[in-house]
């Protein structure tokens, strides 16, 4: 699949070609119109292995910076980290096999958070295991009731 | 006519789909098909899925990718089963022997070492297998293609040192046996001779065994390239022997039991192709018969040397990167016996070869996989960061699955990219560095998981930033202890 090329050349120039040629005004635009896809879902559609999706979810940062849309970005990014991890919703029981799996989509979201919203995401993820969600809990976009009630916007 | 027919047909459909694993362009290789004895998998045409989000195409090719490294992995574990079955055999030969009156008679003293020689060489044959088993099984719980195939490259070099040092082990076996119906069965044959003979031979097997257990690439090829001529030898003096035991036999009974004995410790050898038959014409008769790819397999003039089932295997084995070329043709030559253990150093037939997976890409990747030709290297970089060490050996990174196993060659261009985050910000906003950003994945995902990860967490944690960061799964080791 990867072969490390998606780091020559200008990768942003790129990213951004591709994002255009896709009839979208921004990268934001092309993701929130696959709110449960994965960064890597995302970069493979708009790359045939020449983009990754780290460099995905740096384009989405940097925008949403300029926007000041950064917690519905963050807010995205579990809903994001939820569908590969748990495709089935939250599990109604945390057994051996689905305690991993939260942990590893928890853990994958706080690394995909700008440093600016650490603190919140740590908290959040407390609140998510102290307090869980209904079992089959499923967010589908980052306008879910539940997770606006855990992470609400903060930007003016 | 129609066998070469046959030939030609064989080559060309194996260098299609050969290529098709690899770089598999969409809805072709759509049939690859492999059946260990009997036990076959038969892939369909992929369904395209767009679950993903991805392209109907992005969809075909995961797929491929997941279905070529299934096909490695079965072939990976029918492998490791039939070099498992020849130790096992040897086994229980060996403790057989370890009881006969021949060996452990009069002279135990001197021949008993023997015996204690091939229990030792086994040790680190079924320590190996045992490795790969574990490898295997990891494998199979990585959903990840890549990282699937790389861990069976892991194990890669224990099995082809296996599969190899129990082919020799095997020769060794056939010669302890033979010594044991000599002093069974012939007294006038001179013990003192036969201590000096077997001696020797072990001294010419000693260092091959050295080689293979080192694992190292290049000592091991090196022993691959020589073994055939080696068993060969092994094969002649086995046959000298058999027939100074025969002419010593006092009366004719006598020399047929000897005959009897002999030649049903043979038939299960490896040696049994190269073996001149014992009261029969001459094998001259097999010169200028070369090897062909035919319909069941390798065969020699009419004789099977290896099934079709194997060259497939093998096939697959090569072509994922987990064994070498030379390895399974040095196989191949051994079992197709003393003609082409006397040209050892040639090549095998082209369309043998082919069929054993030498395709270019095989190629490149073998060049690509050591350091280039002439080229300098790109620098090794720890996929686990070093400064962890111990904390990957307390959750079981360690021996054959320790951290310099896990090192990627990394231009220097991409590797500031991945480490500084490149030019855009990331630095800033995003501590992207790749070390410290593992590191917090894996701290995070343990505590929130409440207990030490597995490896095979671990890896599942590591494989998919890898894909996330365009870092493919081609580990290389790298130093450290």
């Amino acid at each position: 699949m990867s072969d490390g090329r998606s780091w020559d050349g200008h990768w942003k120039v790129r990213l951004y070609e591709r994002v255009r040629e896709r009839g979208y005004e921004s990268l934001t635009a092309f993701a929130e119109a696959r709110p449960t896809a994965s960064l890597l879902a995302l970069a493979e559609e708009l790359g045939e292995n020449d983009l990754n999706a780290v460099q995905v979810f740096s384009g989405l940062v940097a925008e949403a910076e300029r926007s000041h849309r950064l917690t519905r970005l963050v807010r995205g990014q579990l809903v994001r980290e939820l569908s590969a991890h748990l495709p089935n919703g939250w599990p109604a029981v945390l057994d051996e096999a689905h305690r991993f799996d939260v942990a590893h989509a928890l853990a994958r979201w706080s690394t995909y958070t700008p440093e600016t919203h650490e603190k919140r995401v740590e908290q959040a993820g407390d609140a998510l295991l102290a307090s869980p969600p209904p079992p089959g809990w499923r967010p589908l976009g980052p306008d879910d009731a539940l997770l606006l009630a855990l992470l609400p916007d903060e930007e003016a | 006519m129609r066998t070469r027919h046959w030939v030609v047909w064989f080559a060309l459909s194996v260098l299609s789909t050969g290529c098709a694993s690899l770089t598999p362009p969409p809805g072709r290789g759509t049939h690859l098909r492999y059946s260990p004895h009997g036990a076959a998998v038969t892939m369909g045409s992929p369904r395209s899925s767009g679950d993903t989000g991805g392209s109907a195409h992005v969809g075909d090719a995961a797929e491929l990718a997941r279905r070529s490294a299934l096909a490695a992995h079965l072939s990976f574990a029918g492998a490791l089963g039939e070099v498992s079955r020849s130790t096992r055999r040897i086994s229980s030969e060996l403790s057989r022997l370890k009881t006969s009156s021949g060996l452990v008679g009069h002279y135990r003293r001197v021949f008993v070492p023997f015996v204690d020689h091939a229990s030792q060489q086994l040790r680190w044959m079924e320590t190996g297998l045992a490795m790969a088993t574990h490898l295997s099984t990891l494998a199979s719980e990585m959903e990840d293609p890549d990282m699937r195939l790389a861990l069976l490259r892991l194990g890669g070099p224990r099995l082809q040192s296996a599969l190899l040092g129990s082919l020799l082990l095997s020769v060794w076996l056939d010669l302890l046996l033979l010594a044991d119906v000599v002093l069974t069965q012939c007294p006038s044959y001179s013990v003192e001779r036969l201590a000096g003979e077997m001696d020797q031979l072990w001294t010419m097997l000693g260092p091959a065994m050295t080689a293979l257990a080192s694992l190292e690439p290049v000592q091991v090829d090196a022993a691959a390239a020589d073994l055939p001529a080696l068993v060969g030898h092994l094969t002649g003096e086995f046959a000298v022997t058999r027939e100074r035991a025969l002419k010593s036999g006092e009366n004719l009974q006598k020399i047929l039991l000897v005959k009897d004995l002999i030649e049903s410790l043979a038939t299960a050898s490896v040696m049994k192709m190269a073996l001149p038959r014992m009261w029969g014409p001459a094998t001259s008769a097999t010169l200028g018969v070369g090897l062909m790819v035919g319909a069941d397999g390798v065969m020699m003039g009419t004789r099977l040397v290896v099934s079709a089932e194997w060259v497939e295997m093998m096939r697959r084995l090569v072509q994922a990167g987990v064994i070498s070329l030379p390895a399974v043709s040095a196989a191949v030559r051994i079992h197709a016996g003393q003609l082409l253990m006397s040209e050892s150093k040639r090549d095998l037939p082209r369309g043998v070869r082919q069929a054993l997976g030498d395709g270019p890409e095989v190629g490149a990747m073998r060049e690509t996989g050591r350091t280039g030709a002439g080229m300098a290297e790109p620098p090794r970089h720890h996929v686990l960061p070093q400064e962890f060490r111990e904390w990957f050996e307390q959750r079981g990174f360690t021996g054959d699955m320790r951290i310099d196993k896990f090192c990627v060659r990394l231009e220097v261009a991409r590797h500031q990219a991945i480490h500084g985050g490149g030019n855009w910000r990331l630095g800033r906003t995003w501590p992207g560095e790749w070390n410290q950003m593992i590191m917090k994945a894996l701290r995070r995902a343990e505590t929130r998981a409440g207990q030490m990860l597995t490896p095979r967490e671990i890896l599942k944690v590591v494989a998919e930033y890898m894909t996330d960061y365009g870092i493919s799964m081609n580990f290389t080791s790298c130093g450290g202890r």
